[in-house]
């Protein structure tokens, strides 16, 4: 800032009117200066008004309309993050999806499953009730353990007294079967107590059973008639499970009655 | 859609009392034979679109019905499942040689079953 008192020359007006000149000569420069601040603001306003993007007012130029760098790049952030939303979405979709896909899969799985045990036991019914002569309904028997259990080893024995006779046989060698004293073994055992043996479920047994799978009395209400043995399991089939188990059940309670009620012979 | 025929040949009541249960659920038409004999007869003259074809079977067993319906121009594109109790592979090699498709064995698994007779059918 200037020094507004100069220095007093000799013989120079007095000094209340230079201080008056003085103070004019300040104010008028303090007047130039808001001005020209003044005329600053203006011209720095008229520019930014000139940047908006779309006022016809500032548009001599066509590139005038177009958004400055600062608007574009805000667009652009904008589109990104709404894209990364809908892909995020998309995502979130996707993996329900393919939750949703693999529920319904094992639910057709066990459907199947089911279909099969129900056709398992209907099938079953259907031949052990279906045989006219008791040698129909053995081979209904047969069949059942073969195809619908999986062994290609069986014996069926009839109760007669205390003792059980080998009726039929199939993959196994006879001797030592054709006759097998009630409580004695496994078989023995299941003619006794009229209950399903399962092997693996039922805890261990003499090293001589230890070729029986399963071993089912076959009833007539409370009695034991005779019972159904099980050996090994074809090679491919891992072990019993709870279906077969079902069927045994059904062999159980049918299979006894059905042999019971048929001729010996056509 | 057309619904699809399969023939299905074993002499086994109780196995083709399962396999009928099991596909007619499934929308096809099914008709049956008691040997390999009657089995190459009824391919011929019901013409279906898929066979499942026991092995051991009276009169005419599995692999030879096969090679039957192999020789012969009418049937010889019929695709054929073998179902076997003898999951060996000795079995199976003996089923390709004779000209099957596929296998399943015995017990009959109903999921197993659908799957490969859709395959075989290119469903």
């Amino acid at each position: 800032m200037p020094n507004p008192r100069p220095a007093k020359p000799v013989g120079e007006p007095t000094g209340s009117e230079h201080q008056k000149k003085d103070l004019n000569q300040v104010n008028e420069k303090l007047r130039e200066l808001i001005a020209s601040l003044k005329s600053a603001r203006e011209r720095h306003e008229g520019t930014v008004a000139g940047q908006l993007p779309g006022d016809p007012a500032n548009a001599s130029d066509p590139r005038d309309t177009e958004p400055g760098p600062g608007a574009a790049a805000e667009d652009a952030r904008r589109a990104l993050t709404a894209a990364v939303a809908e892909r995020d979405e998309l995502r979130s979709r996707v993996v329900a999806l393919d939750t949703e896909h693999r529920r319904v899969s094992e639910d057709y799985v066990a459907l199947q499953e089911r279909i099969t045990e129900f056709a398992q036991l209907y099938v079953s019914l259907e031949r052990l009730h279906g045989g006219l002569t008791r040698e129909e309904t053995l081979q209904a028997l047969q069949e059942i353990v073969i195809n619908v259990v999986g062994s290609e080893e069986l014996a069926v024995f009839e109760r007669v007294g205390d003792r059980l006779t080998l009726i039929r046989h199939f993959g196994v060698d006879p001797v030592p079967l054709r006759e097998v004293k009630v409580g004695d073994g496994v078989i023995g055992r299941t003619a006794q107590r009229g209950k399903l043996y399962v092997a693996g479920r039922d805890g261990p047994v003499e090293a001589s059973d230890a070729d029986v799978s399963a071993s089912i009395p076959l009833l007539v209400g409370d009695r034991v008639w005779g019972v159904l043995t099980v050996f090994r399991l074809l090679g491919h089939k891992p072990g019993l499970g709870e279906a077969d188990q079902v069927v045994f059940e059904l062999i159980r309670s049918h299979a006894g009655l059905a042999l019971s009620l048929r001729p010996s012979d056509a | 859609m057309d619904r699809k025929k399969i023939l299905l040949v074993d002499d086994s009541s109780t196995v083709l009392l399962m396999e009928k249960m099991i596909l007619s659920k499934s929308e096809y038409d099914v008709v049956t034979a008691r040997d390999g004999l009657e089995g190459v007869d009824k391919a011929r003259s019901e013409r279906p679109d898929l066979i499942l074809m026991d092995v051991v079977m009276p009169r005419m067993d599995g692999f030879e019905a096969v090679r039957k319906l192999r020789e012969d121009d009418s049937t010889r594109s019929i695709p054929v499942i073998m179902v076997t109790t003898r999951g060996e592979l000795q079995s199976v090699e003996t089923g390709y040689a004779s000209g099957c498709s596929d296998y399943v064995t015995k017990p009959i698994n109903g999921l197993e079953l659908l799957t490969k007779v859709r395959s075989c059918l290119g469903q």
